[in-house]
């Protein structure tokens, strides 16, 4: 009988697995980050290993952080690793802004059209400037 | 002889409040060498207080006022058959004050929504994980790595728009660029339709 159940709870997991990674690859597709990266660095020919990075991300992250092994790298490894987190989630929070299309609406209203930059970057510098309040200093109230 | 002119209309024109369209403004000619006088100088539209900001000029108009002057001429459109005039009327000022609330608005704004989504998604245990996961320190503050990521989180955003403050990666438009423009061209779509009578008409009088 236990072995039906452990059967049954790894097909729930595999048809969880299948939906969930669907899911995701759908939301990195709509917001378009790869195609954009692509854009920038005119690297086209490598998207196929752009994909790979994107799924070895997402399964490493899955293995490697349900375990609860601590790694034994330096110090100071943590920084590029955090600089390239928030480069990542950065680019979402703007794809996000971009998909829901505020922007061009928000700044033809106000009859912003010269200042549009102006209010992007008051946009990017509130996010550093709220994450840094948030880990400097919310976090200990 | 051969009588053909041909016609482009422009897409968008700007002009003056109370001033004359002619021919020569709302479109490009080629016309034979006898007509090449009059056509540009046929007036298509007088600006008036009731056109307020826009108005729509289409094909049909302008042919009808060609045949004013030049009723022989065999008229051969190219392209758009429609026109967009706006009329430049002083645009008001943002005033600075006005500005500045604005700034401060997104600026706390985003600043708000950002600390909602590190909460919503649990950002502070993930990167806890992640410090232990690289270098086996358990820290409920790993500021080694939470300051590079606030950081990053700017620069992310930068080189999706594009914008290191006005300089560029590449020639080519921002994603922003591009969907103002595609905004700006529904509007003019939305425009053309609506503000020309001729386009949509009810014969049902009920």
């Amino acid at each position: 009988m236990t072995i039906v159940k452990e059967m049954f709870a790894a097909f729930c997991g595999l048809g969880g697995g299948l939906v969930a990674g669907c899911g995701y690859v759908a939301f990195l597709t709509v917001l378009g980050i790869v195609p954009r990266l692509v854009q920038l660095s005119k690297t086209a020919k490598f998207i196929q290993y752009y994909e790979w990075a994107v799924v070895l991300g997402v399964l490493s992250g899955t293995w490697w952080g349900l375990g609860d092994a601590g790694g034994r790298l330096p110090l100071f490894v943590a920084a590029p690793a955090g600089l390239f987190c928030g480069v990542f989630v950065g680019m979402l929070a703007a794809a996000l802004t971009e998909v829901i299309n505020v922007i061009p609406i928000f700044s033809k209203r106000i009859g912003m059209d010269r200042r549009l930059i102006s209010a992007l970057m008051a946009i990017v510098i509130g996010k550093v400037a709220g994450s840094l309040f948030q880990w400097l200093y919310f976090v200990y109230h | 002889m051969d009588e053909t002119v041909y016609l482009r209309l422009r897409h968008r024109i700007r002009v003056n409040p109370g001033s004359s369209v002619l021919l020569s403004h709302i479109a490009q000619i080629i016309a034979p060498g006898h007509l090449e006088e009059i056509l540009p100088r046929i007036p298509i539209h007088q600006i008036t207080e009731e056109d307020r900001d826009t108005v729509v000029v289409d094909m049909m108009q302008i042919i009808s006022c060609i045949r004013h002057y030049a009723p022989s001429a065999a008229i051969s459109q190219i392209g758009p058959s429609e026109a967009i005039i706006e009329v430049a009327i002083k645009k008001r000022n943002l005033p600075v004050l006005f500005f500045i609330l604005i700034w401060i608005l997104l600026f706390l704004g985003s600043a708000l929504a950002i600390i909602n989504f590190h909460e919503d998604v649990g950002m502070q245990a993930a990167q806890e994980k992640i410090y232990y996961l690289i270098t086996g320190i358990h820290d409920d503050t790993p500021l080694v790595f939470q300051i590079p990521y606030s950081l990053g989180l700017g620069a992310g955003m930068v080189i999706f728009f594009n914008h290191v403050f006005k300089k560029r990666f590449n020639e080519e438009p921002s994603p922003l660029e591009v969907e103002i423009f595609n905004y700006q061209q529904d509007i003019d779509q939305y425009i053309l339709l609506n503000e020309n009578k001729e386009s949509i008409k009810h014969f049902d009088h009920r």
